[in-house]
């Protein structure tokens, strides 16, 4: 599976297995292999979420340091 | 016919006759009138004014006399000026009421013991809208008249967002130039600004001259300026005409940095208040600075908790979005399938999805939860119509 995923590829290829999944359109041979595939989604999903949430909290704080240093 | 007199009389007979005579005739008499006053001398120590009134028809001088306002009538003239706004000098046309006095040694006198101040208010007013309307009727492109409001290009001027390069035209050691720095040096946010003085007269014939002249040498540099400050101490002077001079009020509207007026007038706005914008005094022009600043800060601040919340409410969302996605996969697996108690049921290690794939005496494995069923099919049937799990 390809790691380099943005966030919302990976939520768009979750997106589609969940589809499948709640219409039933798995065969039961494969739900196996896209419970797989899911799962391994919600991870690359989850990873760059928590990235996401730093860089944003990092530069937040960043502009208060800098206004504070500026008073 | 006589060469020479035979009798004579001394001067101070003579002119007692004439005293006499004429304090006969106007000793009970008030007389209420129009002239325009010369060679003011105002000495306020001794509280005495002494001048002369004339009238002049078409640059002819047609009378003159002289005058004068004793201690007793003296704040006559304080309160023309209080209430004109203008200082009481030369030029000045007036409607006053008088009492003629004729001394031996002093000769023919006016005492002035009253002044129609309603009279020169109006020509002042009169004057004044003039000098509106000729403002608006020339310079159409920089001054309308919108409501009774008056929008210039300079008063239409977008403010900078912060302000700290102030131009500040003012007197040298003044009330107005004290209270500005003062005020913007001690503002309670911290700002720091960068003034630089243009120090000039501002009261007097010259003053709307050397101000426009001051305006000049700030344009020539407008790019160093966010915004200019014509400030004057506030109080007991009353020079306000230099503020509704023609010129400086259309060089005013036409500015081409926003120009903040706080020249110390409570009561009336001159014609270059309303060119440009007006704060009264030199303290509210730098409060106002200030408070730019401190609402651009504000609202900085509120972008950015705006931009905060934004920001966690998606990140919210996305959290939300993933953990639906995990709970359905989750229940999708196979695991919780078996959990549940249903069984997967495999041949020859192929799961078995239709079963008309199986025959009977095949090898089947069932899978449940915790053990696996081996079984051979012995026999094969439909489900009836409505089977129900």
């Amino acid at each position: 599976m390809k790691k380099d995923l943005t966030y919302n590829e990976a939520f768009d290829k979750l997106q589609e297995i969940l589809e499948q999944l709640e219409q039933g359109d798995i065969p039961l041979d494969k739900l196996s292999t896209k419970v797989k595939q899911a799962n391994e989604f919600i991870a690359i999903c989850e990873n760059k979420l928590r990235n996401i949430q730093a860089e944003i909290k990092e530069s937040i704080n960043t502009a208060v340091t800098r206004q504070t240093k500026k008073k | 016919m006589e060469l020479f007199p035979t009798e004579h009389i001394k001067l101070s007979e003579l002119l007692e006759q004439i005293e006499d005579t004429i304090k006969n005739r106007f000793d009970s008499e008030f007389y209420w009138v129009s002239a325009r006053t010369v060679n003011v001398k105002k000495y306020e120590s001794n509280r005495r004014c002494y001048l002369s009134l004339e009238e002049v028809n078409n640059g002819t001088k047609t009378a003159e006399i002289r005058a004068v306002f004793w201690a007793n009538y003296y704040h006559e003239i304080e309160q023309f000026e209080n209430l004109t706004k203008q200082a009481f000098k030369d030029g000045t046309e007036i409607i006053c009421k008088v009492k003629v006095r004729y001394h031996k040694v002093y000769g023919l006198n006016l005492d002035i013991i009253q002044l129609d101040v309603a009279h020169t208010l109006g020509l002042f007013e009169l004057e004044r809208q003039k000098t509106l309307d000729r403002l608006l009727k020339e310079n159409p492109n920089t001054i309308q008249l919108y409501d009774g409001v008056y929008k210039t290009f300079n008063n239409r001027l977008p403010i900078p967002r912060i302000i700290t390069k102030i131009a500040l035209i003012t007197a040298p050691n003044s009330d107005g130039q004290r209270d500005f720095q003062q005020e913007l040096k001690q503002n309670k946010h911290g700002y720091t600004f960068s003034v630089s003085e243009y120090l000039t007269t501002i009261q007097g014939d010259t003053a709307s001259t050397l101000i426009i002249e001051q305006l000049e040498h700030i344009e020539k540099n407008k790019d160093h300026f966010d915004v200019v400050a014509i400030v004057r101490g506030g109080g007991s002077l009353t020079d306000f005409k230099p503020f509704d001079d023609y010129e400086l009020a259309k060089y005013v509207a036409g500015f081409p940095v926003p120009i903040f007026t706080g020249i110390g007038h409570d009561r009336n706005q001159s014609i270059v208040d309303l060119m440009a914008r007006e704060q009264k005094t030199p303290t509210k022009v730098a409060s106002t600075f200030v408070e730019q600043n401190f609402t651009f800060e504000n609202n900085l601040i509120e972008l950015k908790r705006n931009l905060f919340e934004l920001v966690q409410e998606q990140l919210v969302n996305a959290k939300e979005n993933l953990d639906h996605a995990k709970r359905i996969v989750r229940l999708s697996s196979p695991q919780t399938i078996l959990n549940r108690g249903f069984a997967i049921i495999t041949c020859g290690n192929k799961i078995i999805v239709d079963p008309g794939t199986i025959n009977e005496k095949d090898e089947l494995k069932t899978l449940l939860r915790d053990e696996t069923i081996h079984s051979i099919v012995t026999k094969k049937t439909k489900n009836e119509k409505g089977f129900d799990i």
